[in-house]
């Protein structure tokens, strides 16, 4: 028996729990993996047997990775988000100017479903909308002439100014299902 | 080996017990994670993989019951230490209470006579 099959076996056994651990946040995949590493060579050193046999013991009490990542998050299968009435009214709602912005980002800062990074993207594109109807007023309120090209286009921007927000929050609820 | 039922509910019951066996053992002072985790391991059906000890450590330190520090060791590398909050000294008595009340109540009705 070799030392090097021993620490094959403890290699073997950490990446079948990185691997298991892949959807957990990087710095706690980092600390579970570091404990139980710390945990392996502390369990060897008391260990009376040597070698394989020792490693094959430790290994054996501390159960599979998966089971470990198990009771450090359920796999993202069980984890399931709301998708309900209120997600689809936010993003109707966001589609309508003025006020529909303001209930649809009330709606979406409420909803479970979306993560608080998403709610920020989502209200911030919300927001964006307001830029074209600012520009339209102050480019009105300097030129006489109505109806040029560039203020139509500004008027179409403004009114379909909330659909890259329900666009993306619509998205991000298909990529959660 | 027990009915697939019977396991399941085991082990939910386990899992929520076994945080407090963990703040219990830590109660006479400062302990590392492979010395708390081999002295739960030996109680008859607490734990069935010791790996799993580690993720609830984790939750514990998160829910600040326990915080951890890190201290040199006589053989080896620094070891990580587990140490009792005043949270988790309070959560640890109040789950003592209710558990005594729990276990008397279950037991009462399992044991009674039929009839």
């Amino acid at each position: 028996m070799s030392t090097m099959q021993a620490d094959r076996l403890v290699d073997d056994y950490l990446s079948r729990l990185e691997e298991a651990a892949a959807h957990l946040q990087r710095s706690r995949r980092a600390e579970l993996i570091a404990e139980i590493r710390e945990h392996i060579e502390a369990a060897l050193r008391e260990e009376e047997a040597a070698g394989e046999v020792a490693v094959r013991n430790v290994l054996e009490r501390l159960g599979p990775p998966e089971e470990i990542v198990e009771a450090a998050e359920p796999a993202p299968a069980a984890e399931q988000r709301p998708t309900g009435k209120l997600e689809v009214a936010a993003m109707v709602t966001l589609v309508v100017p003025f006020i529909g912005w303001l209930f649809g980002i009330a709606m979406v800062l409420i909803s479970k479903a979306w993560s608080n990074r998403e709610k920020s993207i989502g209200t911030a594109l919300a927001l964006l909308a307001v830029v074209p109807f600012l520009t339209l007023a102050i480019v009105d309120s300097y030129s006489e002439s109505t109806n040029s090209t560039f203020e139509t286009l500004l008027f179409v921007l403004w009114v379909i100014g909330g659909l890259p927000s329900a666009l993306y929050l619509g998205l991000r609820l298909r990529r959660a299902d | 080996m027990e009915p697939v039922q019977t396991r399941k509910s085991l082990s939910q019951l386990r899992r929520g017990t076994v945080e407090y066996c963990v703040l219990a053992l830590l109660r006479g002072g400062a302990r590392y994670g492979f010395e708390l985790v081999r002295e739960l391991s030996v109680v008859d059906g607490l734990v069935t993989s010791e790996g799993t000890i580690y993720p609830l450590l984790t939750r514990l330190r998160k829910e600040q019951l326990v915080t951890t520090f890190w201290r040199e060791s006589e053989s080896g590398p620094p070891r990580r230490y587990y140490e009792l909050t005043d949270a988790g000294r309070e959560a640890l008595d109040d789950f003592a209470k209710e558990w005594a009340r729990f276990r008397d109540s279950v037991d009462a009705i399992l044991t009674k006579e039929e009839g």
